[in-house]
């Protein structure tokens, strides 16, 4: 792993892999993780689905704890853009929640994950554009730097990479409703910011 | 049943403009849509454009008004189609992911039109650039990667490999040595002239995208990348261009512009598996009949010619969006090396290519090398997508590290 190291170029620096990489790399894995459940039936879709309930949860939790806040003091109009972004994150979190109670295979399943697919999507090419593209620009290596370390101590709350054969009914128990997952996902984050030297956000 | 776009029936081009319903049309979906939908969207973009800035061109080498009034009203609709089938594209996709869906365009339609070109001169010449769009697709991949953490499989599916082609790097050849010779009017067969014409509008709008997008990237990189691609963008259209018979008046090229839009529109129409876009098409084809039958009156009252004596009889064989794996491979362990030198080509390194490498270099490496070289530091490797097997040609095979 070189992600920290710093190349300097002729014409400017190519920037350490930093909290906006991560968050992009969620970003398409989210994605993908939708093309599965669209295209996949019975327990293929079932899987797809549980992966993008975790991935979801807790990428939602790190950014309203550690990207939003950062942001607001950024981007010019931040507060009125973290609003959207907020109030975005509040309406998908309904339909997450409403999926996550029914049968997968259920005929009113896919159109409402359409719904949620459409919302979720549109709300992270909306991230990148007026929030992200902001953050680098302003926000300190430093900070940067430490958001990525609070946004990675969420992630461990859900591995969204189960290895085979871990995918069980055990896991689900453990993991739990979007709800029980965010919270996790925000107790880990507050933890790990008391063990910065300095806060991250 | 032979298809003849002059003797159809197309729709008058008073009646062809659209209202703001008609034009608003709902955008495909980029995770799933077929790549080689966005690939016919991308492409009739391009030549809806070319309709349009070859107009503009025609009515600036004109004064008689009521010549540009036809041109005026047809350049109107064909500006109406141009949004419509651009605004296909959805807004979810990132600059980069349409960048690279410009370069399977490229690719795969180069190679379709060097495979069926008739004339040795004309296929040499696709035969040629195909293998520079081909390493552009390359580098934006390992790019998006790099930036977007997002592989470019997930755009182009396993239809189109991704591998170096001609390196970008030395891609930069004198101007001079861009110039190829035309096709003679009275000779060449009709189909060439339409994969001259389709071929110069794809690299010519690739050329204004790159141009105008480049620039919103941050990182320096991707504005790099951009930049040099774009030159080299430059190099193609006037590689293409050149072969066209500049002795063919502007009401002739106007009539063989208009004919080429009802060949791909109804290429497009066959093959396409999207029926909502599908439908697009078929609408696309019936306007570009009348405006067709528009153009062959111009040429009938102004020249006093006949344009079936200039058209083929019925419509050439559909032009198809298909993988050229082999056909690429092929011509990866033939050609990579070769470079031009006045209007023909050679492999050796001359002194106008040599010159002209040393001085846009200046010593340094160009951002298409070193976007590869940040990628392979990163990921231990550069991005490539092979399913037939290793790069032909041995010095191009990716070290066994990387694969693993
Ligand atoms: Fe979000
Ligand atoms: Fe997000
Ligand atoms: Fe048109
Ligand atoms: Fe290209
Ligand atoms: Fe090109
Ligand atoms: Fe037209």
């Amino acid at each position: 792993m070189t992600a920290t190291a710093k190349r300097t170029m002729p014409y400017g620096v190519m920037p350490a892999a930093d909290v906006v990489d991560l968050l992009l790399q969620q970003h398409g894995r989210i994605r993908d993780l939708m093309t599965e459940v669209m295209g996949g039936s019975g327990d293929q879709r079932r899987a797809a689905f549980r992966q993008l309930v975790r991935l979801l949860s807790v990428h939602e939790a790190a950014e309203e704890e550690v990207v939003h806040p950062v942001a607001r003091r950024h981007a010019a109009a931040g507060d009125s853009i973290v609003a959207d972004r907020l109030q975005e994150e509040h309406d998908a979190k309904e339909l997450l929640e409403q999926l996550d109670g029914m049968d997968p295979d259920a005929p009113d399943f896919l159109p409402l994950f359409l719904r949620l697919r459409d919302a979720v999507i549109t709300h992270a090419v909306s991230e990148q554009r007026y929030e992200f593209n902001n953050l680098r620009h302003k926000a300190s290596p430093a900070e940067l730097a430490g958001m990525r370390l609070l946004v990675q101590a969420a992630e461990k709350v859900a591995p969204t990479h189960p290895h085979a054969g871990v995918e069980s009914a055990t896991a689900n128990i453990v993991i739990g409703t979007p709800t029980a997952i965010i919270d996790r996902a925000r107790d880990a984050i507050r933890a790990a910011r008391e063990r910065l030297p300095r806060s991250g956000g | 049943m032979p298809f003849n776009p002059l003797q159809e029936k197309g729709i008058p081009l008073e009646e062809q403009i659209r209202n703001w319903r008609e034009l608003n049309v709902e955008p495909f979906d980029p995770d799933t849509v077929h790549p080689y939908t966005r690939c016919r969207v991308i492409t009739m973009n391009g030549i809806e454009m070319e309709s349009i800035l070859f107009s503009h061109n025609f009515a600036r080498h004109t004064n008689d008004t009521e010549l540009r009034r036809q041109l005026a009203l047809s350049r109107y609709v064909e500006s109406q189609q141009q949004r419509v089938v651009n605004w296909l594209l959805p807004g979810w996709s990132s600059v980069l992911e349409t960048t690279i869906a410009y370069e399977q365009v490229a690719t795969d339609l180069t190679s379709w039109v060097a495979r069926n070109e008739p004339d040795p001169y004309l296929r040499q010449a696709y035969e040629f650039g195909v293998l520079e769009d081909f390493d552009h697709l390359y580098r934006y991949s390992n790019l998006y990667e790099m930036i977007e953490h997002r592989k470019a499989e997930k755009i182009v599916d396993e239809l189109t490999e991704v591998m170096p082609g001609r390196p970008t790097k030395v891609e930069h050849r004198h101007p001079f040595d861009n110039v190829r010779e035309n096709y003679d009017k009275e000779a060449a067969a009709p189909i060439s002239k339409l994969h001259q014409l389709t071929i110069t509008a794809a690299e010519q709008q690739t050329l204004n995208f790159y141009a105008n997008v480049g620039p919103q990237y941050m990182e320096p990189i991707a504005r790099q990348l951009y930049q040099e691609i774009a030159l080299i963008e430059e190099e193609h259209v006037t590689h293409y261009e050149s072969l066209l018979d500049g002795d063919q008046t502007w009401l002739e090229q106007l009539l063989l512009h208009e004919y080429n839009e009802c060949y791909l529109y109804y290429s497009f129409m066959e093959q396409e598996v999207d029926p909502k876009i599908k439908r697009v098409w078929e609408t696309h084809l019936a306007m570009e009949i009348g405006q067709l039958q528009a153009a062959a009156d111009l040429l009938r009252r102004y020249e006093d010619r006949d344009p079936a004596e200039l058209l083929p009889a019925e419509v050439p064989n559909v032009l198809l969006f298909e993988p050229n794996k082999q056909f690429l491979r092929d011509l990866l362990a033939t050609q990579m090396d070769l470079t031009t030198l006045g209007t023909g080509y050679v492999r050796e390194q001359h002194e106008r290519f040599v010159k002209m490498q040393e001085r846009l270099h200046g010593g340094e490496q160009p951002p298409s090398e070193r976007v590869v070289a940040v990628h392979e530091e990163r990921f231990g490797g550069d991005y490539r997508s092979e399913q037939e097997g290793p790069h032909p040609v041995e010095a191009f095979r990716q070290h066994a590290e990387a694969r693993a």
